[in-house]
């Protein structure tokens, strides 16, 4: 491997011409610029992390790039010469090669056949030539450092061999410009190990790789050189040598990180809503998962929840919730049983769900900001069965001003709006419910550092007026940040029960195991 | 949907006018533009018959029973639905309250009958579908050929004649100018509408359609707005059936069941002027106007019955492949 002064070396001195550069790209979509004159250089042998929040134009940027949408204005420039990309094939056929978030394999087919989709496979043009077709799927793979059963659906196979077909892919096509997208979403972290040591390997073999990534630890293990964005601007790029994951977090939500948790204020809890304050009591649930639980969480308090995945966590709050029901114990509000009830009966009692996924369980896509706010308080907003568009209008305004959401307007299907905004507008549906006990599903997850400063400082504002709050989060360190107290999971029973304040990362986790910290 | 209809209001925090292009809004009318493109095709080559009121009359009186049906089944087709038995269950309504009248039941009594079997049957519809999970197009498929097989059974398969002339008058009197039917039809095309846009249960059925856990996580009673939708489209598809018995005085067993394809042909039809991918009344108007006229228009200009058939079907198909073309490029 290269030495890190040799690779940013080269990557900042230039010497050598870009394989693939833009000048001064920018998109439109109808008015709104998402991408505003950006000109960057991608070399051969070098691993290049685009950074950004959501909706900073990464996304943009890189379907630019790959021949999906064409740029309003500016260049792309392969070997220094402008081209005009005008598909995925285009872009394919000057050997740049984009791995999308979602892997496109077809299930049911083998590596080899995945491999060889869509390109003149060996052999005659008719018929397929078995034998050439895997000798030649193996010699790809091989040059991965990989053994891949060919005769399996790629459907069976673990997600990083999924991610080695799709490079494999790429190489069929000889990628020499590879842009792979959140490539270790799907992947644990030995998986993401062995993907590591495979882009290096490539990177050695002088493709450039263009790497998107929330993820900063392994942006700043992995890549040469950062690029940060910023609503669609270029802020700077550096040897990733020479800079940091706290400078890249300040310059990637355009102010200094450390303010990310907010302040935790103490005092009365001053509910002003119906039926004031009260809290939410937990006897012995069970489902199936959660072998029995119990727990209290008083008014202006957040308890947050760890645990595996798979440990009860998510379940634990549908069964407060209502959204499923349980195979024994009580769930109190105020001291008043109200295990009978339904989802919409708990809902008018003050216990509100905001779901894990916002795309399957939270909106409806094709629907406005206004209806999906409107959604779960349909029967609040009318009168004898006849829905009020003005209330729904004036709440979703009020809504989507408090919460900052970024719409063109209300009116704006949801569908169209950066995953940050869609989980505020989960938010805002549900808050309109004034809730008293409000449970938080992963409220963050895939979304940009800036918006989960601001749910951050939403939860513990919330708790300040009384709102007993419960959040399930995989981060424990959002965890920690957050909650006053922590309840930590494990195979459906309460493992243990510490507050925040002491709490350690590696204590915590350590009860995720069920090891004693 | 409905958020389409009215244009952008107060706008929120990062205000900008609205995105639509030109050309993406032509587009995304164009089905609209072929309505208007057929009306003008066919005043050009026939101007003397085609475009007088007495035939714009004929058309509406022409699409009346069809208007009923379609009407419904675009309830059910928001709630992400079809009822493929509205046909079957209107012919069934229809040589039941033919058998009544003949019986020498008053027809009011007759036609609240009918309207009860409809509900019923849209209440077996509903339960299949909503209770027992079944898919709504092997639930709706099972109940039509129950259905047929109902009314060929009661009718012993032949037609029901002799009935009194009040009753009649549903499907043949006018009400100054207007037929009954047209008069009906309008009635309850306005009531959908209303309950579509303009009620909680019409949100709750938009919600349920457009993703059907969000609405449950939302407090919607998802299982009671679906089963809900086929009460409609059974009560919906027995008035076709008593009003088409009037209009041809008579209850045949096989008599409606042509409706429930058109209205689904239609709904499609309407669905690709909605940006959300779901249908509105409006849509399904237009819908319905389009298969009007060109029957219409196709039978002044002498096309043969079974011509008029095929060129429907490319109509369909053009339409709705040219509105996925125009979301596609988005």
């Amino acid at each position: 491997m290269n030495s890190p002064a040799q690779r940013t070396g080269a990557a900042s001195e230039g010497r050598r011409a870009p394989v693939l550069a833009t000048r001064a790209l920018s998109k439109d979509y109808g008015p709104v610029r998402v991408l505003s004159g950006v000109s960057l250089e991608f070399h051969a042998g070098e691993i290049h992390a685009l950074l950004g929040e959501n909706g900073a134009g990464k996304s943009t940027l890189i379907k630019m790039l790959a021949g999906v949408t064409a740029p309003s204005e500016g260049e792309i420039l392969v070997d220094g010469a402008a081209r005009r990309l005008r598909s995925v094939r285009d872009g394919q056929s000057h050997g740049i090669v984009a791995l999308p978030q979602e892997l496109s394999l077809v299930p049911t087919l083998g590596a080899a056949e995945n491999i060889f989709l869509g390109l003149r496979r060996p052999g005659s043009r008719l018929l397929v030539d078995r034998r050439a077709l895997d000798r030649d799927a193996t010699a790809l793979l091989e040059r991965l450092g990989q053994r891949i059963p060919l005769d399996v659906p790629a459907g069976e196979l673990s997600a990083v061999q999924q991610t080695m077909i799709a490079l494999a892919r790429a190489l069929a096509r000889d990628a020499r410009v590879l842009i792979l997208d959140e490539p270790t979403a799907a992947l644990t972290e030995r998986e993401a190990e062995q993907l590591f040591a495979v882009l290096r390997t490539l990177r050695e073999a002088g493709t450039a790789i263009v790497y998107v990534s929330h993820r900063l630890e392994e942006v700043f293990a992995l890549a040469d050189t950062a690029t940060v964005l910023l609503g669609g601007r270029h802020v700077w790029t550096r040897p990733a040598a020479q800079t940091s994951a706290d400078d890249a977090v300040a310059a990637m939500i355009g102010r200094p990180p450390g303010q990310i948790y907010p302040q935790r204020e103490t005092g009365e809890p001053a509910l002003q809503r119906a039926g004031g304050p009260a809290a939410l009591e937990v006897r012995d649930l069970r489902g199936h998962t959660l072998a029995g639980v119990s727990l209290q969480v008083p008014p202006g308090r957040v308890l947050g929840i760890g645990g595996l995945a798979g440990s009860g966590r998510s379940e634990l709050l549908a069964l407060i919730a209502g959204a499923q029901r349980p195979r024994g114990g009580a769930v109190l509000l105020g001291g008043q049983d109200i295990t009978a009830r339904r989802l919409a009966g708990r809902m008018r009692a003050g216990i509100v769900l905001v779901p894990e996924e916002r795309r399957s369980q939270g909106l409806v896509m094709t629907h406005s900001v206004q209806d999906n706010i409107a959604l779960a308080n349909l029967g609040r907003f009318s009168r004898l069965g006849i829905a009020s568009r003005s209330r729904e209008r004036a709440a979703a305004l009020r809504r989507a001003e408090s919460l900052r959401i970024r719409a063109t307007s209300i009116r704006q299907p949801v569908e169209e709006l950066s995953g940050g905004n869609q989980q505020k507008v989960v938010l805002a549906k549900y808050l309109e419910r004034s809730p008293r006990v409000l449970l938080l599903d992963e409220p963050t997850r895939g979304i940009d550092v800036g918006t989960k400063a601001e749910i951050y400082q939403l939860v513990r504002r919330l708790a300040a007026e009384g709102v007993a709050v419960l959040v399930v989060s995989s981060e424990i360190p959002e965890l920690l940040g957050v909650a006053d107290e922590i309840a930590v999971l494990h195979e459906g029973r309460l493992a243990g029960l510490v507050p925040a304040a002491t709490a350690t990362e590696e204590s915590v986790l350590h009860l995720c195991y069920r090891k004693s910290a | 949907m409905m958020s389409s209809t009215a244009p952008a209001q107060a706008p929120s925090t990062e205000a900008t006018r609205s995105r639509a292009t030109i050309p993406a809004r032509l587009a995304s009318y164009g089905t609209l533009l072929g309505l208007v493109a057929l009306i003008i095709l066919f005043s050009v080559l026939r101007p003397q018959v085609f475009l007088t009121p007495l035939n714009f009359t004929n058309i509406l009186e022409q699409i009346a029973i069809l208007a009923i049906v379609t009407a419904v089944q675009t309830v059910v087709m928001v709630v992400g639905d079809f009822d493929l038995s509205v046909g079957a269950l209107a012919s069934l309504v229809g040589v039941i309250t033919a058998q009544l009248l003949v019986a020498g039941t008053d027809p009011a009594a007759a036609v609240a009958a009918g309207l009860l079997t409809g509900l019923l049957a849209g209440a077996v519809n509903g339960a299949l579908v909503s209770y027992l999970n079944l898919s709504a197009f092997i639930a709706t498929l099972a109940t039509m050929t129950s259905f047929t097989g109902l009314a060929l059974l009661l009718s012993n398969g032949s037609t029901v004649f002799g009935l009194p002339d009040s009753f009649v008058w549903l499907g043949q009197g006018r009400l100054g100018p207007v037929p009954v039917p047209v008069v009906i039809a309008l009635a309850l095309v306005l009531l959908i509408w209303f309950v579509l846009s303009k009620t909680v249960l019409g949100r709750a059925w938009y919600a349920v359609g457009g993703n059907a856990e969000a609405a449950r996580l939302s407090g919607v009673n998802v299982r009671l707005v679906r089963f809900s939708a086929f009460l409609v489209s059974g009560t919906g598809a027995a008035l076709a059936g008593i009003v088409l018995t009037a209009r041809l005085a008579s209850g045949h067993p096989t008599a409606a069941d042509a409706l429930m394809l058109s209205s689904i042909a239609a709904v499609f039809l309407g669905i690709t002027l909605s940006r959300a991918g779901q249908p509105t009344i409006g849509g399904t108007a237009v819908g319905l106007g389009i298969m009007g006229v060109l029957s219409n228009g196709l039978n002044i200009m002498q096309v043969n019955s079974y011509v008029q058939q095929v060129l429907t079907g490319l109509i369909i198909v053009l339409a709705v492949s040219l509105s996925r073309l125009s979301r596609r490029r988005r």
